[in-house]
């Protein structure tokens, strides 16, 4: 395995003092490139194989391009690069899936919501089960996963807010309680593994059944 | 004369009680922590020897297997189909009275099971029946109901309502968000009752 010659930092510095800020910023950006690519090797890796929830730390190594030891450089153990990849995944997931046509009308929202969901699904789906599943060993797992639904939560209370200010507060919690139930990683991947529907059928379930949830819509 | 204790059923009898005593044990540790369990831990639990498991059964993936099947008849029999000719509201609070009970009492276990499919293709196929078990409970208690539906809208709506009542989403509303075992039931037959279709009239 041959590690890539512009990963080695102390070959880039410079000894004049003037670019001495440039240097630090410069090492930092390639620190933080390089985390990056071990965090997209390891997540390439899960979804290639979810059978194996946790590769070894050469196998991810590996398949970034560098050397063991720069994964340990830059975390403490493997569950710190799990949770990591979560937080990597979640920022992923806002700025992939922006609430779209929140003003428009009930099915072209639902559809809306339901495609954005769906394809956070599809990409997350991997790296969720072993978040889900590895909870009771890893504490920093916990408040990542409760973001996670958090953010599914406030996504439908944006998407759905005509139907649901016909809601009381608590009837309005239990029905995204609901939703999110419906909508759920697991959901979709039992959509589409088990059942074998494509990305389009599952959505059309998802969009029929949050159609038949949703109180009437009110009149503008 | 040999004493009937000693006769090939009683031997027989006594070894069916020690490989349901072992199982019981594997199911009380997966209660207590969310992973498989040693031999030696399940032996202990059970007040036997580690040999006497591997002499029931080949291993300890076997005693996985055989306790995942164990705990299956149990759920089903704690869950037997009641009130499947009432009327809408009774068959929906029926139906989700019981499943609520059956997510209390097992989702430990599902949980584990689960977290161990990848590990093993026969656990997979024991987590697709159970959830083919569960769309065939709501298939016959919600017939008059997926009745009105084509065959592509009925299995939509049944994909939807299973979701509705995995587990998982049992163990989000109690864990999670913090509710009664009643709020619970009720969230799920609300939302049962908004997706499905009116209840045709009933035929002369």
């Amino acid at each position: 395995m041959s590690q890539r010659p512009t990963h080695d930092l102390t070959s880039t510095v410079s000894t004049t003092t003037a670019s001495r800020p440039a240097r630090i910023d410069g090492r930092r950006l390639r620190s933080e490139r390089t985390k990056q690519l071990i965090i997209e090797a390891y997540l390439a890796l899960l979804r290639e194989n979810p059978v194996t929830p946790m590769p070894t730390a050469a196998r991810i190594a590996e398949r970034a391009g560098y050397s063991v030891r720069s994964i340990f450089e830059r975390f403490p153990d493997l569950n710190k690069l799990r949770a990591a990849a979560a937080d990597y995944q979640l920022a992923q997931a806002a700025a992939l899936a922006p609430p779209r046509n929140i003003d428009g009308a009930r099915h072209t929202r639902i559809k809306s919501q339901v495609e954005t969901r769906a394809g956070t699904c599809e990409r997350g789906v991997a790296l969720w089960r072993v978040l889900v599943f590895s909870i009771d060993q890893d504490e920093d797992l916990k408040p990542r996963v409760r973001t996670a639904r958090e953010r599914t939560i406030e996504r439908m209370e944006i998407m759905y807010r005509p139907e649901l200010s016909t809601l009381s507060e608590r009837d309005r919690k239990h029905m995204l309680i609901a939703l999110e139930a419906i909508t759920d990683m697991e959901s979709w991947a039992r959509m589409r593994e088990l059942y074998g529907l494509s990305f389009e059928e599952a959505c059309g379930v998802w969009v029929r059944a949050i159609d038949r949830m949703l109180p009437p819509t009110p009149s503008a | 004369m040999a004493l009937p204790s000693s006769s090939p059923d009683g031997r027989r009898l006594r070894s069916e009680r020690t490989r349901q005593t072992i199982m019981e044990a594997y199911i009380e540790l997966l209660r207590e922590r969310p992973e498989i369990p040693t031999a030696a831990q399940i032996a202990a639990r059970a007040g036997f020897s580690t040999r006497s498991i591997f002499e029931r059964f080949v291993d300890l993936q076997g005693l996985s297997l055989a306790t995942v099947d164990y705990a299956f008849a149990m759920g089903e029999a704690q869950a037997v189909a009641r009130n499947v000719d009432g009327d809408r509201a009774t068959r929906l609070q029926s139906h989700v009275e019981t499943r609520a009970h059956t997510c209390e009492r097992w989702l430990p276990v599902w949980r584990v099971v689960v977290a161990n499919q990848g590990k093993l293709e026969d656990l997979r196929a024991r987590i697709r029946f159970i959830r083919q078990a569960i769309v065939k409970r709501m298939e016959l208690m919600y017939r008059p109901e997926l009745e009105v539906l084509s065959a592509e809208e009925r299995r939509d709506l049944l994909i939807a309502l299973e979701s509705l009542i995995d587990f998982e989403s049992w163990g989000r509303m109690r864990e999670g968000h913090g509710l009664s075992f009643e709020e619970a039931c009720s969230v799920w037959v609300r939302m049962i009752d908004r997706m499905l279709p009116p209840t045709p009239p009933a035929r002369p």
